[in-house]
């Protein structure tokens, strides 16, 4: 038995020798995630520099004024009001919409479907989340495009369309008869980042031991008080770290915005008119910006101000998370 | 291994040989023609220089951008063989020309470019004029609905345009918008930009209150187009080949190709093909309207 344990020891023994080089092997895939984001920002912050010192930023932030490309003997005007509020606005209708539904899903899949059905929910969520944007896109031009719009258009002079106008659901300018616009495009996001809230959350919950729930039963509490009272509180980082992800793959979302929001540069009155976000804008314009034009550097200081963005929610979320654990201990 | 290396030396050397004897036939001398110059026209022009190579495969244009004046420039410096305009070349980019290169330009126009404005069919209106377009389409212009261009139709205008790196954009731009206190008129903001022109007239086609621009091409059945006249009360036009090859309907200019001195050998062979039925043909393809 020794002697066989020992020849096998021998015969794997080359195995050590592997040791310090796997561990730094893995130790190099670790940093690799520091080291492509230093380059990814020092390279969006490269090609943007020149443009930093020179741009006005007041305007930047303050005009909807979007003019890359202007007339002949006329400046360029490089506001970005209305690209911003686009992507916050999307970004917005989209939380509204995908969080409720991502927590519920995650209850009703962790918490009370059973078996079958179960496994079934969860495979489907992850297919969901397989979908490529382009594909998402196509859904929000072709299909919910033409619902929206279908449900919208206000008809000149009918209770309904006076009903949209007033609460500023239908566009004013279009009576919502364009199909691509805030709402689809936000229906679109919030479709898209439900997968991600869910399978988050639900992780979130299932991390809840099981003495939690079992305590709350015998004290008791429904399972709605138990979902409500224990199991919540008991989760609140993970599901707020899933909302704050779900947020971050709403606002970097581009291709399905480009194609269901309308790309226009505006500022919305109403629930269905255009807009246009900052991705969107980087997409469009990019292939055809001359290299090393303002208009291209431009481009980058979007990506920047996308990039600032993305990390400050990350962060915010880590403090909260962090503080809101303080608290709970 | 020396056979084995003999065979393959061998063998490379067969297949070269096969090769070049497969190749000398076609092997007529390879030509590059540069084509340079407007935006408008790079579409169209590499459209022609990849329907040349079935024609003349031993013949490749190529074709690059940068705008009517980058075209000009280069017809200058040698840079270019064949420059693309959108527009006339001035008298003074002429001279510049002849005095760098000691050739006269010669000018050939190959295509007419004519924008038409379309309005969704429930639109009663049917005419409009340049004029009421610039007040519009144009940053601080007065119009903002149906009802100030007339009585006929309700509702704000729903404005469709192409994206701002087009060169669509730039001619509708200049010419419609035109100028205030000497400087080029923008347009108004919160105009959807589309990335095509059929995406144009496909928006317009499902918006009542729309109104967009797109070459006269991209007309459906399922889309009105506007007649335009220059000023309101002066009779409208309608769009179409005839009006636009007239000179009468006002949104349209001819598209041309430049070149320092008679264009010679392959680049009047070229030139010639361009105005072909089937070089026009492509014209008609690719939105344009044909010279004939």
């Amino acid at each position: 038995m020794s002697e066989k344990a020992n020849a096998r020891r021998r015969k794997f023994q080359f195995l050590d020798a592997l040791e310090l080089p796997t561990e730094w092997i893995i130790r190099l895939c670790g940093w690799s995630s520091i080291i492509g984001i230093a380059a990814i920002f020092l390279f969006i912050f490269r090609e943007a520099a020149p443009m930093v010192p020179k741009l006005d930023w007041i305007h930047f932030f303050t005009s909807p004024r979007w003019i890359p490309n202007p007339g002949t003997g006329n400046d360029a005007s490089f506001g970005a009001l209305a690209l911003l509020v686009g992507t916050f606005t999307t970004t917005f209708i989209a939380l509204i919409i995908s969080v409720p539904i991502g927590l519920g899903a995650a209850v009703y899949v962790s918490e009370f479907a059973k078996g079958k059905t179960k496994e079934t929910l969860k495979i489907i969520i992850e297919l969901l989340a397989a979908i490529p944007s382009i594909v998402w896109g196509f859904i929000g031009l072709m299909i919910l495009g033409p619902i929206v719009k279908w449900i919208f258009t206000a008809q000149p002079d009918t209770w309904w369309s006076h009903t949209m106008l007033t609460l500023h659901l239908a566009s004013a300018d279009t009576g919502a008869a364009q199909g691509t616009n805030l709402l689809t495009g936000g229906i679109i996001l919030a479709l898209m980042s439900v997968p991600l809230v869910v399978s988050l959350s639900e992780d979130a919950l299932r991390a809840v031991p099981d003495s939690y729930r079992e305590a709350a039963l015998a004290l008791g509490a429904n399972p709605w008080e138990t979902v409500r009272r224990v199991l919540f509180p008991a989760a609140r980082n993970g599901l707020l770290a899933a909302c704050m992800l779900g947020m971050g793959r709403a606002i970097g979302e581009t291709m399905a915005v480009l194609m269901a929001t309308g790309h226009n540069n505006r500022i919305p009155a109403a629930l269905t008119d255009p807009v246009r976000t900052m991705t969107a804008t980087i997409a469009a314009e990019m292939g055809e910006a001359v290299v090393d034009s303002d208009h291209y550097r431009m481009l980058f200081v979007l990506g920047i101000v996308l990039f600032v963005m993305t990390c400050g929610i990350n962060v915010a979320a880590d403090i909260i998370v962090k503080g809101v654990k303080g608290k709970t201990k | 291994m020396t056979t084995y290396r003999k065979t393959l030396s061998l063998g490379i050397s067969a297949v070269t040989a096969l090769f070049l004897v497969a190749q000398t036939p076609a092997a007529d001398k390879k030509v590059e023609i540069r084509a340079k110059g407007s935006d408008t026209m790079v579409q169209l022009a590499t459209a022609w220089a990849e329907a040349y190579r079935k024609v003349k495969p031993n013949v490749f244009v190529n074709v690059n951008g940068g705008g009517s004046g980058t075209g000009i420039a280069a017809l200058q410096n040698g840079s270019t063989d064949l420059c693309n305009a959108s527009r006339e070349i001035k008298p003074e980019e002429k001279e510049k020309v002849k005095a760098t290169s000691g050739k006269e330009v010669k000018e050939y126009a190959v295509a007419i470019d004519a924008l038409a404005v379309y309005s969704n069919k429930a639109n009663p209106i049917k005419e409009i004029s340049v004029e009421e377009l610039r007040e519009i389409w144009a940053e601080g212009g007065a119009t903002t609905t149906w009802e100030q261009v007339s009585p006929k139709f309700k509702g704000k205008i729903a404005l469709f345009g192409r994206q701002n790196n087009s060169g669509t954009y730039d001619y509708f731009r200049e010419h419609i918008c035109g100028k205030k206190d000497g400087k080029q008129r923008e347009f108004r903001p919160g105009i959807s930009e589309m990335n095509g022109s059929a995406d144009v007239v496909e928006n317009v086609t499902k918006t009542p209150t729309a109104l967009g621009y797109s070459g006269m091409g991209y007309k459906t059945p399922d889309v009105n187009w506007l007649k335009v006249s220059n000023k309101k009360g002066e009779p409208a036009v309608e769009p179409g080949a005839d009006a636009a090859r007239s000179g009468k309907y006002p949104i349209s200019r001819k598209l041309y190709i430049y070149t320092a001195g008679e264009a010679t050998g392959e680049m009047k062979a070229y030139i010639d093909w361009i105005l072909s039925p089937a070089g026009q043909k492509i014209v008609e393809q690719e939105g344009f309207v044909p010279l004939k």
